[in-house]
């Protein structure tokens, strides 16, 4: 019924449908996303529980799943995005709760969010390198952190300031 | 007279705040514009591990996220994973988990509200919080070994039964734990300096609150009836008769309230689940989870050291006792999962903290953040 | 605000702290018969009604900071809470001398590291451990400070705490039970009755 809705509303967004083990879930295309969740937005869907990023090896794909107070309904939604480039609207205009479940999602996947206001590193700090969530992550490198004298943190991979140097 | 904005740091090592978590203040003398928290502090990599890990390796670890209510953390992976493969699960293992959850929601309740006492300057209420913390630890030795970590829930029912004189003492403990609370309502429901604390500080309105992404008693004491147990429910919730507790003022005094309440309803559903529950297994016997047995036959599990779901992907969510903890798994069907994803709770609550603190003084901005309830290991994962 | 001047961080890696007082072998206390001079002579003024004490300048110290040792209010993580639960009333830690938890490290000798130590975190226990003047004890507590524990192969944790700072005594569990964190306060003692400033001075003979 709710497919139904947005299907005739957007037509030509939709790539696919299936379903999460029994919550209804819509692919939709790149561009339109910021649109269908909007509609989404009006048609009661006021709750955004989670936003997450995976990394499949040729593709990466972003996943919002929705909640419903007065219908009491589930909705998800997915969108698929290309290795190399991976960028995607925005949805803070929406859901306020979008604002650092993004941010995480940049940080430990590395998808960017266009029109984000603040998207910078959340769990890691801000000079790290790499995104360790990806599947070509390397784990053999070690990187330290120290703190300037501005109380800001510098990440570094060279031990030497940072563990106390001979045996333990 | 030339002002400047100054900019405070209350650091990540502070007797004030409930774990590692660090706050940059803009102030205007004594007035807070804005709040700016930076987390990452206790950053361990647990999504990470999820994928270098087999499937009963992970669930030690969810018991390190929430690590005071580590009951439901366990469950919410394991109810998970039970979707994704379709196994069901004996009665009686149902009836155990959720008589050790909502023993868990208690002590979680007494550790916030005595913790948030202790910021304010009062020592009496944690003293008693963590008195009767130490009975409900106690069953719980007696139950699985553990104080903390319990990895007691494990897919296809618990780890084990019930040992002898667990029933007899859990009741014990349900008789004397109604006059514990009223004590605590004597002290402090018509105490002025409470009142004074925590009236009208900390205000979040209804629809902020749902387009925040608040949930939990947080959001039950701005008058959103959201109880996931009464919405969606799991488990065998729908055979006990209890009420989501709900206030109206949407301040800190209405969320002290509403966890009040909330450890009245689970004494109600432990009294209820033991006076009702049924005999049998309490591991599932479906075929395909496998069988191994590993000890004699005074252990009554089996659990399978191979143990492959399918293909596939699921959310689930869980009503924890500080709000809603999900887990989003994808599987690619051989024995270590391929991505795990936590929405926890107090990272979401957490977002919140900037609505309802603008305008007023530090002192209130310790009552307001107590009140919303977060633990950093949640937070930050 | 940005007129104050910068002092000079002082960086621990080239300058070692003062060098801790050499232990007195046990043997040698005891064949001496130094170690039981405080016991008896209290009993024996007890028998006598008298309130005069013979001891050491040794034992007298050790005694002194033993019996109150101030510790910091660091706990990281799951360990703070079983921290919290063995200053309650159940397991009593103001007997041990440690009711009072300092807020502030500069008034405070001992150092719970209490949960994982992150890398974003080190510089920071680091800072505190400076902080603290002279003498100053360091306990590790649980597996993730020891060692790592049990996210030792992840991308973003220290493995064990001494790899930045100097640790006294380890007490391994995950968390460990309060019986077992009482002992390890217990081994602490044990360590600091064996300090010996007689031996600097030249008074062991």
């Amino acid at each position: 019924m709710i497919i139904d809705a947005i299907k005739s509303k957007f037509p030509g967004s939709i790539i696919g449908t299936g379903a999460l083990v029994d919550k209804p879930m819509l692919i939709i295309k790149k561009d339109d996303i910021l649109k269908v969740c909007e509609y989404a937005h009006e048609l009661g869907f006021d709750h955004l529980s989670l936003i997450t990023g995976v990394d499949y090896r040729d593709h990466f794909e972003v996943i919002y799943n929705l909640w419903s107070y007065s219908n009491k309904q589930d909705l998800v939604l997915k969108v698929m995005l290309d290795h190399e480039n991976p960028k995607v609207q925005s949805v803070v205009s929406v859901w306020k709760s979008a604002d650092w479940l993004e941010r995480e999602t940049y940080d430990l996947v590395g998808i960017t969010f266009e029109g984000h206001p603040n998207l910078i590193r959340i769990l890691l700090p801000d000079g790290w390198e790499g995104h360790p969530l990806r599947r070509d992550y390397d784990m053999q490198k070690e990187q330290y952190v120290l703190i300037s004298e501005t109380g800001e943190d510098i990440v570094t991979p060279d031990p030497s300031k940072a563990l106390r140097p001979g045996k333990y | 007279m030339e002002t400047e904005q100054l900019m405070i740091n209350m650091g990540p090592v502070h007797p004030s705040t409930h774990g590692v978590c660090r706050f940059k203040l803009i102030m205007n003398g004594e007035i807070i514009r804005d709040i700016i928290p930076v987390i990452g502090y206790l950053h361990r990599g647990t999504e990470k591990l999820g994928e270098m890990k087999t499937y009963l390796q992970f669930v030690p670890y969810t018991d390190r996220l929430d690590y005071i209510s580590a009951m439901p953390n366990n469950y919410a992976f394991v109810k998970a994973v039970e979707e994704l493969c379709g196994i069901e699960v004996p009665r009686r293992a149902e009836y155990i988990r959720v008589i050790v959850m909502e023993l868990n929601r208690i002590v979680n309740h007494l550790v916030a509200i005595g913790s948030w006492l202790l910021d304010l300057g009062a020592s009496t209420m944690i003293m008693y919080g963590f008195r009767e913390r130490e009975k409900v630890l106690s069953l719980y030795e007696m139950l699985c070994g553990a104080r903390m970590t319990f990895n007691y829930i494990r897919f296809g029912g618990v780890r084990d039964d019930l040992p002898p004189g667990f029933i007899e003492k859990t009741r014990e403990f349900l008789k004397e734990m109604p006059s514990r609370i009223a004590d605590y309502e004597a002290l402090l429901n018509d105490n002025e300096i409470f009142l004074m604390r925590m009236k009208n500080i900390g205000y979040i309105s209804a629809k902020d609150a749902i387009n925040i992404g608040v949930t939990g008693p947080t959001l039950r004491g701005s008058d959103v009836d959201y109880d996931i147990r009464k919405l969606q429910p799991y488990s065998v919730y729908e055979e006990f008769d209890f009420k989501a507790c709900v206030r109206k003022e949407g301040d800190s005094y209405a969320r002290y309230m509403v966890r009040i309440d909330e450890m009245r309803e689970s004494l109600k559903i432990v009294e209820q689940a033991l006076n009702n529950l049924p005999e049998g297994k309490v591991v599932s016997q479906t075929p395909g989870i496998g069988t191994y047995r590993w000890a004699p036959s005074t252990v009554s599990t089996f659990f399978p050291r191979i143990f492959n779901p399918p293909k596939g992907e699921v959310y689930s969510r869980v009503e924890a006792p500080k709000g809603e903890l999900g887990f989003y798994v994808v599987s690619d069907g051989t024995n270590k999962p391929y991505r795990v994803k936590i929405r926890s709770p107090s990272f979401c609550n957490l977002n919140a903290i900037g609505t309802m603190v603008r305008g007023l003084k530090i002192p209130d901005l310790i009552a307001a953040f107590a009140s919303i309830d977060i633990v950093l290991g949640d937070v930050d994962r | 605000m940005d007129q104050v001047e910068k002092k000079e961080l002082i960086d621990t890696t080239k300058v070692r702290p003062k060098k801790r007082v050499p232990e007195i072998s046990r043997e040698k206390l005891e064949e001496t018969g130094f170690l039981k001079t405080l016991l008896y002579s209290s009993e024996r003024s007890r028998e006598r009604k008298e309130s005069i004490l013979f001891s050491t300048v040794d034992q007298f110290l050790n005694w002194s900071r033993i019996t109150s040792l101030w510790p910091v209010t660091s706990g990281l993580a799951c360990c703070a809470i079983e921290m919290m639960a063995v200053s309650m009333a159940h397991f009593d830690i103001a007997r041990f001398g440690m009711e009072v938890f300092r807020a502030s490290p500069r008034q405070a000798d001992l150092l719970f590291v209490a949960g994982t130590v992150t890398k974003r975190m080190a510089p920071r226990v680091k800072m505190l451990y400076e902080q603290m003047p002279e003498p100053k004890w360091v306990i590790a507590v649980g597996s993730c400070a020891t060692s790592g524990g049990p996210y030792h192969e992840s991308y973003c944790v220290l493995d064990g705490v001494d790899k930045i700072i100097p640790v006294d005594v380890y007490i391994p569990g995950c968390p460990p039970r309060p019986e077992a964190w009482l002992y390890g306060i217990i081994q602490l003692r044990e360590k600091i009755k064996k300090e010996g400033y007689g031996a600097k001075w030249g008074m062991d003979k």
